[in-house]
């Protein structure tokens, strides 16, 4: 029997190392996030659905709300306190991140962001462990900011959960490009399930905003249908 | 202070004919019923129904917090009336039984907190709430060892049993025993008893809980497999 | 617990749409949520839902002495409890600035407002009363608490009923319901409570104000009505002024909004009573549809309970069967293990739990190009289980 991949797996089941076989060319297996190997057994966790990648990494992919830090995920936070030189940042974890006010693009002692309470970053986590608190930073390794830094100009940021978010962020998302080809909007989707949208105008980003939420349980098909039909009525909207 | 039921008279005598009973009373679940919280559920089993949330893992106050692992919290609250004592009993005997059955070294210095709000009960109450407490946790995908079902038998003065019983077979019988089991090699996590049995009757009781503890896990694995394969 | 902080973004984007008459779910300003309202199987249980905001009442009863200054009179008590269940910021057992507001406004629209007949709750005078007590759980918190919570309690007081009581000289009989047909209380009218809020100094009002509005208000105005057009109650809160048209032109509205939502309270009433007397189910399980994607149904079912006669066999001296099962179990499982081969073709590369947070950058996103269509075939796999399921149930 092989492992059940592909399908919904709940806490308490198992399988022997030998049904998760892989390959011949890769011995070696990497057990992601809801799995445990105890003995010869491999336990399952989370409740979810069974996951594979070559070469043999195994993961459970689950339905979450609360975020759970991991090192080097793009994730949208709110400031919500100056402490010193750094920011305390809610990006709905357990604990706050703390965020320097010079891992920002050009940052230096003297030329300190402008960054207020209440303000949206987008960053990336370069701590993240479970003993310790997260940071998160808004620059890359070379010091450049590649995209990161304050959400600023208008829009809105609402809270989906966690397996939305990555399906936004999957390049095959069909949500995304059935919207794209109906509006024009910018949109910053943290792994972490906040989401910041923009559009031309406000009428079409409240329109976004409720297609997004709406889309969590409805298959392609129905989401295709949908985007089509807020398009028209965000049409007529506009033209009154 | 007392909420009243009315049951029909022709009710009660069908149910009498009917002797002993062996049924696990129907069950629904919906899970994410409420939007604030990190997992939610409601759960009927007949006509007895909770609703439970989960958060976390959250922030832990500092005074409760563990180096660890995660604190695990359980709330319970009744329909009528303030918490008194029994229902801090309850809140205990949850929160044993559900430390053991999630993986809380995963998550050290944060909390895992449930709140089980009692919505209506009409028999097998600590069971219900049980339940409704795991699937809450499945549902806000808590890392767990293995899940918990509870199953409530009680005993008739002839020593008659009948699972799943409803307020009024509580009331009469001698007896009322709630088992939990885990759902691996389904052994006992909890006995919750209360009045007079003998061994024969537990063993008997729980044997009969064991085979109905097979179907709510069952259960849970529909519920949560409705939900996962559809939203893929 | 902390709750997420409201963005500098989300205010901004609120309040200039609210100056634009626009509402983030697309309602106008005067809009209700839509209102669902449900009884319970137990007499006096209310579930109301607004929108998404949930909260459960419970009436109950019980006979004490009156209190000493009015011993002609029963007594009633109000309690709204917020309990972290509806939102993580509120805490257990400590009652907030809010929840203060709430049940205070709570007692106002029941009690201050004489709906309910007291005097139709004594007894015996000046020693034997009844103490009705409704008990307030808010479940959900997405906003508007407080119509939500005045709805359900006056939909559970006209629900309840208590047992009836005889008095015979000195003697009182509390009939069981079997003996007698329990007695509603009686209630003279219906309060209810509607919120407005207001922004931009009183410029923009609306009703039903969602979380995220009432935490971008600037002030807010509760009035209480019954359909008879008698204001019960009227409080204003926070730093704003009010001009007497405003306040003229919210009770009008006011008073649409609380006969509108009597009628409705009455249909869920007389829906209930004909379920009942026609012995068709009723209670909060039935709500719950087996179509919904999270929600699931199971049968009745019938336990199988052949094992049962063995063990009933059983000597009381022989060892328990479970420590057998489990040493049984035990001995299966080292079996197992000793089949398992113990030199695996495969090499467990990271040990312990699949860790979050240690080791490098996540990669758990991006599929690689060549595993989609084995995806894709997958995928419908799934679908046609889905489909066999949402058949099934």
């Amino acid at each position: 029997m092989a492992a059940p991949i592909g399908n919904v797996v709940i806490p308490g089941d198992s399988f022997s190392l030998m049904q998760l076989k892989t390959p011949d060319e890769h011995k070696k297996i990497l057990l992601g996030p809801g799995l445990k190997e105890e003995d010869t057994e491999i336990k399952v966790l989370r409740p979810g659905i069974l996951r594979y990648r070559k070469p043999g990494v195994y993961w459970v992919d689950c339905h979450h709300k609360r975020y759970v830090p991991s090192k080097g995920d793009s994730v949208v936070g709110i400031v919500n306190q100056k402490v010193g030189d750094m920011f305390r940042v809610d990006i709905g974890s357990s604990e706050q991140a703390s965020l320097s006010y010079l891992s920002f693009e050009g940052a230096t002692k003297r030329n300190r962001p402008d960054v207020k309470v209440g303000d949206i970053v987008y960053a990336k986590l370069l701590v993240a462990n479970k003993d310790m608190e997260p940071e998160i930073v808004c620059i890359d390794s070379y010091g450049r900011s590649s995209g990161m830094g304050v959400v600023r100009n208008g829009g809105f940021l609402f809270h989906t959960s966690l397996n939305l978010a990555r399906k936004l962020l999957n390049p095959q998302c069909v949500l995304l490009k059935s919207l794209g080809n109906r509006f024009q909007f910018e949109i910053s989707v943290g792994v972490n399930g906040r989401v910041w949208v923009k559009a031309g105008n406000d009428i079409q980003t409240i329109a976004l905003v409720n297609t997004v939420i709406a889309s969590e349980f409805k298959d392609n098909d129905q989401i295709k249908e949908m985007c089509k039909r807020i398009s028209k009525a965000v049409s007529r909207m506009e033209v009154d | 202070m007392a909420s009243f039921t009315v049951v029909k008279k022709e009710d009660l005598d069908a149910e009498l004919e009917k002797g002993p009973k062996c049924v696990l009373r129907g069950q629904t679940s919906d899970l994410g019923c409420l939007t604030r919280q990190d997992g939610s559920v409601s759960l009927s089993q007949g006509d007895t129904t909770s609703i439970a949330v989960v958060y976390g893992p959250a922030e832990v106050r500092i005074n409760k917090e563990k180096i660890d692992r995660a604190t695990v919290e359980v709330i319970y609250r009744p329909k009528i009336g303030l918490p008194r004592p029994n229902h801090r009993k309850q809140e205990r005997i949850m929160r044993n039984t559900l430390e053991a059955a999630i993986a809380a070294n995963l998550h050290p210095r944060s909390s895992i907190s449930v709140v089980i709000q009692e919505t209506e009960d009409l028999g097998s109450n600590l069971s219900c709430s049980i339940n409704s407490a795991c699937l809450a946790l499945l549902d806000a995908a808590v890392s767990m060892n293995f899940m918990v079902a509870s199953v409530t038998v009680a005993i008739k003065e002839n020593s008659d049993m009948i699972l799943d019983p409803t307020k009024r077979d509580e009331t009469e019988a001698k007896s009322v025993l709630t088992y939990v089991f885990d759902s691996v090699n389904y052994q006992i996590l909890t006995i919750v008893s209360c009045g007079k049995f003998s061994r024969s009757e537990h063993k008997k009781g729980l044997t009969l809980a064991r085979e109905a503890a097979k179907s709510v896990f069952q259960f849970y694995r529909e519920s949560m497999s409705k939900k996962l394969l559809m939203s893929e | 617990m902390r709750e997420t902080p409201l963005s500098n973004c989300e205010r901004e984007f609120i309040l200039k749409n609210i100056s634009q008459q626009r509402r983030l779910d697309g309602r106008n300003a005067y809009d209700y949520r839509d209102l669902r309202i449900a009884f319970g199987v137990s007499l006096g249980c209310c579930h109301v839902e607004l929108g998404k905001t949930r909260v459960l009442a419970q009436v109950s009863c019980e006979v004490g002495e009156p209190k000493q200054t009015r011993p002609h009179d029963g007594v009633l008590y109000v309690n709204v409890e917020l309990s972290p269940m509806a939102c993580p910021s509120f805490e257990q057992g400590r009652q907030s600035e809010e929840g203060i507001e709430l049940s205070r406004l709570m007692e106002r629209c029941l009690k201050e407002s004489r709906c309910l007949d007291m005097e139709s709750l004594c007894i015996v005078s000046g020693e034997k009363a009844w103490h009705v007590r409704v008990d307030i759980h808010v479940l959900n918190h997405e906003g508007n608490i407080l119509d939500c919570a005045s709805i359900a309690a006056i939909s559970a007081l006209a629900h309840f009923r208590r047992p009836d009581v005889s008095v015979n000289g000195e003697e009182i009989t509390i009939h069981t319901l079997e003996e007698r047909n329990p007695v509603p209380l009686s209630l003279h009218h219906m309060p209810l409570l509607v919120s407005f809020t207001f922004f931009s100094q009183g410029k923009y009002m609306l009703v039903d104000p969602s979380s995220k509005e009432e935490k971008v208000m600037e002030g807010k105005m509760v009035v209480g009505m019954n359909k008879h057009r008698e204001l019960c109650t009227l409080q204003v809160t926070g730093q704003m002024l009010l001009l007497k048209d405003q306040v003229l032109r919210c009770s009008s509205i006011a008073l649409t909004k609380v006969t509108k939502i009597t009628e409705l309270i009455h249909q869920a009433l007389d829906n209930d009573k004909q379920a009942r007397s026609k012995g068709e189910k009723h209670g909060f399980a039935v709500l719950v549809s087996g179509d919904k994607v999270t929600a699931n149904r199971l049968p009745k079912i019938e336990v199988n309970v052949e094992k049962f006669e063995d063990s009933d066999e059983m000597d009381e001296g022989q060892s328990c069967s479970d420590d057998a099962d489990a040493q049984n179990g035990i001995e299966e499982l080292e079996m197992q293990t000793e089949a398992a081969p113990r030199e695996s073709a495969v090499e467990i590369l990271t040990k312990g739990v699949g860790v979050i947070g240690e080791g490098g950058a996540s990669t758990w996103l991006d599929i690689p190009q060549e595993n989609t269509k084995q995806q894709a075939a997958k995928k419908r796999r799934y679908k046609s289980v889905a489909m066999e399921e949402g058949i099934g149930s």
